[in-house]
């Protein structure tokens, strides 16, 4: 072993319980890093076993590149391909179960029965297949049957847009489900009849002849056919993929800031390890070791802690990973009825990746203070030691500290969303750099509080700290990051709840909603046909009703879903907030010819102008659409989206059926009334639901309350790093101070006196991340909230009061239980041993 | 042949009002095998004397031919490099690196200077052996008794054969029995192993084991004094000297 890794080892060795802390750090990190990504390939991997064991014995899939529904004959140029043996004409549309049974969707599959069993075949349990000449027959997987209590012979009826539709269950057969969700299998005629598609498929599946070239095969379809279609993908999977990459950049995101916490503190342990050992790098120095094997030396340490962190929190990391898996198996199973075989899988990427970042930051962090060490003269050695005099805070740190946040108020002042947001991390860079110097003032401060409450030894705890305002900073840093991150968080969670608030009072304005059970827009969701629309505007004490429909499209390359709108009674019953354009005109523009008013989400990624053209892809070819507006609503926040009147939904993209009717009463009508009125009409349609607005509305805000509520678990532990911080500022203290508490013992201070100064000292430190992390937070949370306005949502900000209690509680906390190790452990020195201590 | 050679050193600290000359135009000659020990009061600048010659710290004015090089024209790194292979420095506080054991300690330099590590501490325990400490050489610093430190260090100082041997004090933490034990070693160290040695003391008894004694006062040489009696007359000596200033 050379000598730097000798020395590395032994000196690590001597400060177990320092050492202990450091590594820490860097394990909780690594953790989350190693961990989480070792476990999100078992869910794609999950999701793609599912796709494929119900697709196994599909060679090829046709569907409308836009998403939508085509007519019938395109099976004729399939089928005419050299290579293709059988090609079947699919129907397929999930459907909502009227709640109270025992499965709440399944996806309704129309399907020729001669060339479909050709195309798929089915091991049959019980029963018979699909026949031609079948009309409400219907067959099902076996699980299913087994879950609904159906036997052959018995009832099963789907909602439909004509109303509820009874078939007869012909026949059980072992499938497995897509996405979790049971197909049944109906005649195609049926199926179009009951969605409303008559003439119309949204998927051919085709088997190839035996000894076809897949490649050339699927070549010429889609030579045959033009790019009106796409081939081979299964729709669904892309979205659902784009959702777990996303989540795990959430989470890596995570684990790198877990780690730059980490970082601070693993910069001041080896500060520390640095000013502790300045006398024998001076006489490494003077015996004749260079520059350069000192900061080697130094840089060793931080390579072993790393490695030995990285190794820990790999370790931890996999048991996490697979505890995770285990408690995740029934609820996919269970809730989603997939089956989840996956077990995390930790490839060479994923140990890359964690070993990057936990060495990398580990010895980013060591370098600082080794080039410091290396600066160490050799006349060091020869000084006696006159006990670490206390620093000045760095001057010009708090300059440029000061200069950067500055900078960052300019930008907030500004009012361009961007520059603030990013802004916002200034100032958190701003503060570390400038913590030092606010040490003292802060310390001041709640010092005196603090003398309130442990008289004396307040006071030298604050005395204390001030010695070494460069290492409280760097401690205060770490808390800051963590508390930060809460009220930052927390003010954008309170004030976009405040905003779906008023959003909702705004576009979902009318008096009841009648939607699926489920409300997710652009899930295939089942409708209902105009008849209820018109059956309802019939009814005695409605005053108006207007209705929303859906299709997706493709537009500038981005998956495009369309809302389609009846402006004038959508103007009334409906609304959403414009950015673009002036509400009257846009709505009347919407009527004349083909207008599109496009989201924020889409206008973020694709910048429109008013009266600019845009081309739509469309089941029969390419459309273009002339932008008439720009505005949001809060049901498609999240998709890119474009409103477009329904006249022209019809003709482009032959979807009729309305997924969303919103209903006013007249002013003397009775809600009780009105709403049995609507009851009794719905009956028809289970999948939709009748419901008050504002009992939908709380039903919305409760659940963004729930997701809230778990986020803040997140952020909680993300603060753990902080309390690292803390005990291991406070270890490092008493280390260093050992010698003084062994005379404060000595001149009769008791044990009690010592536990109270180090809990004091811990406790202004805490107060210090608190005040860093609070300040941070509000300024970091008011610009994101400013930053989200740009995707087109407005929010106002929302002052987080219950947050910035929560995050002073957590720190406070923290601070406490940070101290009880040390403080125990200074309280137990031995006076004489301490004395003698160096 | 002078192993040593200074011309008009000078040292100066601080600056404006602050200034402190701590060595004016200072010429001192060492020859190899030849044992001087520097004494003077309290702040006349001993140390600072052992520090530039030793390549520790660099002269306002003057010059330092250590074995043919000019020191003061050294860069840090052929500095550090001629403190490595030609000086071994004793201090008064022992300064061994308390996590490393005796033999490490002793075979440092060595390992500084890239030799393989069982060589080292071959040669190491050796040089333990040859100043008298053997049996503890697995212990670590702050298993040793002061004086066996200061032995230690007396070997860290010889292991890489160098050509002067720096003392600052070496006796100065340790009582009457180790001190003249230590003086010994030196004497040892010039005499039987042929290096220069420049020792800097308090204690005229410990003064008088040196062949030659340099007197300092205000950080300028004003007496020199060559010994060739038997110790007790030198220490006689250098106490009628002491005394005179
Ligand atoms: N780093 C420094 N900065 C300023 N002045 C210094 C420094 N080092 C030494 N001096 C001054 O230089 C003078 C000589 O100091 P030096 O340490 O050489 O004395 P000394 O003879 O070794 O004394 P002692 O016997 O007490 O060790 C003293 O006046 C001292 O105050
Ligand atoms: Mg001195």
């Amino acid at each position: 072993m050379s000598i730097q890794l000798t020395l590395a080892a032994r000196y690590m060795a001597g400060r177990k319980l320092r050492t202990f802390l450091t590594t820490l750090a860097v394990i909780f990190g690594v953790t989350i890093v190693f961990g989480l990504n070792g476990l999100l390939p078992a869910f794609s991997e999950a999701f793609r076993q599912n796709m494929l064991a119900s697709a196994g014995k599909i060679d090829l899939t046709v569907t409308s590149a836009s998403g939508g529904t085509f007519e019938a004959e395109v099976i004729a140029p399939v089928r005419s391909v050299n290579g293709i043996d059988e090609a079947t004409p699919i129907l397929r549309q999930n459907a909502i179960l009227p709640t109270g049974q025992a499965v709440n969707a399944v996806t309704v599959v129309g399907v020729d029965p001669e060339s479909f069993s050709q195309v798929r075949p089915h091991s049959l349990v019980l029963g018979r297949y699909l026949q031609a000449g079948d009309k409400n027959a219907l067959v099902l997987g076996e699980k299913l049957a087994e879950e609904m209590g159906l036997k052959l012979g018995d009832i099963f009826t789907l909602p439909s847009a004509a109303g509820a539709t009874d078939f007869a269950v012909v026949g059980v057969i072992a499938t497995q489900g897509v996405l979790g969700v049971e197909e049944v299998y109906v005649p195609l005629s049926t199926a179009q009849a009951m969605f409303n598609q008559a003439g119309r498929l949204n998927t051919i599946e085709a088997r190839f002849a035996a000894q076809a070239d897949r490649v050339q095969v699927a070549a010429a379809v889609q030579a045959q056919l033009g790019n009106r279609f796409k081939l081979g993908e299964i729709e669904g999977g892309g979205q659902f993929l784009s959702a777990l990459a996303m989540g795990q950049i959430v989470l890596n995101l995570f684990g790198v800031l877990a780690l730059a916490m980490g970082g601070f503190i693993i910069l001041n342990t080896f500060r520390t390890v640095v000013a502790e050992r300045r006398r024998d790098i001076g006489m490494l120095r003077a015996l004749g070791a260079t520059r350069g094997m000192v900061v080697g030396i130094i840089l060793a340490e931080s390579l072993l802690q790393g490695l030995l962190g990285t190794a820990i929190g790999m370790l931890i990391g996999a048991g996490l990973a697979y505890s995770l898996i285990g408690l995740i198996r029934p609820i996919f199973e269970q809730f989603l009825h997939m089956s989840f075989t996956g077990r995390p899988v930790f490839d060479i990427p994923v140990f890359i990746w964690a070993l990057v970042l936990g060495v990398g930051i580990t010895m980013l962090s060591g370098l600082l203070p080794a080039i410091s060490a290396s600066r160490v003269v050799p006349l060091e050695a020869l000084r006696p030691m006159v006990g670490v005099a206390a620093q000045r805070a760095a001057r010009r740190g708090a300059w440029v500290g000061a200069g950067l946040i500055g900078l960052a108020a300019l930008t907030l002042i500004s009012g361009a969303p961007k520059a603030a947001a990013a802004g916002a991390f200034l100032v958190l860079i701003g503060l570390v750099l400038a913590g030092p110097a606010l040490v003292r003032p802060i310390a001041l401060l709640f010092g005196r509080l603090l003398t309130v409450i442990f008289a004396r030894e307040g006071q030298i705890a604050q005395g204390n700290m001030t010695r070494q305002p460069g290492r409280a900073a760097i401690t205060a840093s770490a808390m800051m990051i963590g508390l930060a991150l809460i009220i930052a968080c927390a003010g954008m969670m309170s004030s976009m709840e405040e905003g779906i608030g008023r959003y909702l009072a705004k576009s979902m304005g009318s008096d009841f909603l009648l939607m699926p059970a489920s409300l997710v827009l652009g899930g295939g969701n089942v409708g209902a046909s105009p008849e209820l629309a018109q059956a309802i505007r019939d009814t005695p004490g409605v005053q108006d009703v207007t209705t929303l429909r859906l299709a997706n499209s493709e537009a500038r390359g981005t998956a495009l879903q369309l809302v389609g709108i009846e402006p004038e009674s959508f103007a009334r019953v409906g609304g959403m907030e414009f950015m673009l354009g002036s509400e009257a005109q846009i709505y009347q523009e919407l009527r004349n010819g083909r207008g599109i008013i496009l989201n924020g989400v889409f206008a973020v990624r694709n910048p429109v102008q008013l009266g600019e053209w845009v081309t739509l892809k469309t089941p029969d070819g390419e459309r273009a659409y002339q932008v008439v507006g720009v505005g949001s609503d809060l049901l498609n926040a999240k998709a890119a989206t474009g409103f477009i009147s329904q006249a022209n939904l019809a003709a482009d993209f032959h979807e009729s059926n309305d997924l969303l009717l919103m209903v006013n009463k007249t002013p003397e009508a009775e809600v009780t009334a009105v709403r049995s009125a609507l009851d009794g009409l719905v009956k028809q349609y289970p999948a939709l639901t009748v419901m008050e607005s504002t009992e939908w509305r709380e039903t919305m805000i409760g659940m963004f309350g729930k997701v809230v509520g778990s986020l803040y678990f997140v952020l909680i532990a993300l603060a753990i790093p902080s309390l690292i911080a803390l005990v291991n500022t406070l270890a490092i203290n008493v280390i260093e101070r050992t010698r003084e508490i062994g005379v404060i013992r000595a001149v009769g201070g008791t044990r009690r006196q010592v536990q109270r100064m180090i809990l004091a000292e811990s406790l202004l430190l805490a107060i210090l991340g608190i005040a860093f992390g609070i300040l941070a937070g509000l300024w970091l949370g008011y610009s994101l909230v400013g930053a989200v306005g740009v995707v087109g949502f407005k929010l106002t900000y929302f002052f987080p009061a219950t947050s910035v209690l929560i995050a002073t509680a957590v720190g406070l906390i923290f601070g406490v239980i940070a101290a009880l190790l040390p403080a125990r452990q200074a309280a137990q020195l031995q006076i004489v041993r301490a004395l003698r201590y160096e | 042949m002078a192993i040593i050679q200074t011309n008009n050193l000078s040292k100066v600290y601080g600056s404006g009002d602050a200034v402190v000359t701590a060595l004016r135009d200072v010429s001192l000659t060492v020859e190899t095998g030849e044992f001087v020990a520097v004494m003077g009061p309290s702040g006349c600048g001993k140390s600072t004397l052992l520090h530039l010659i030793g390549g520790l710290d660099r002269p306002t004015a003057g010059t330092i031919q250590l074995d043919g090089d000019d020191l003061s024209r050294l860069s840090d790194t052929r500095l550090t490099e001629v403190r490595r292979r030609k000086i071994g420095f004793v201090f008064q506080f022992f300064n061994l690196i308390p996590v490393l054991d005796a033999v490490e300690n002793a075979a440092l330099p060595l390992i500084l200077d890239g030799m393989k590590l069982a060589a080292a501490r071959a040669t190491a325990a050796e040089w333990l052996q040859r100043v008298g400490l053997d049996g503890q050489t697995s212990h670590r610093p702050d298993q040793l008794s002061g004086g066996q430190q200061q032995r230690v260090a007396i070997a860290r100082a010889l292991a890489t054969e160098p050509a002067l041997v720096l003392a600052d004090e070496p006796t100065g933490n340790l009582d009457s029995r180790a001190s003249d034990e230590v003086a010994g070693l030196l004497r040892q160290v010039a005499d039987e192993w042929q290096r220069a040695v420049l020792m800097v003391t308090h204690d005229p008894r410990i003064a008088a084991y040196a062949d030659r004694i340099v007197f300092l006062k205000d950080g300028s040489i004003i007496d020199q004094a060559r010994l060739n009696g038997t110790p007790l007359e030198g220490a006689q000596l250098v106490r009628d000297k002491v005394e005179a200033l």
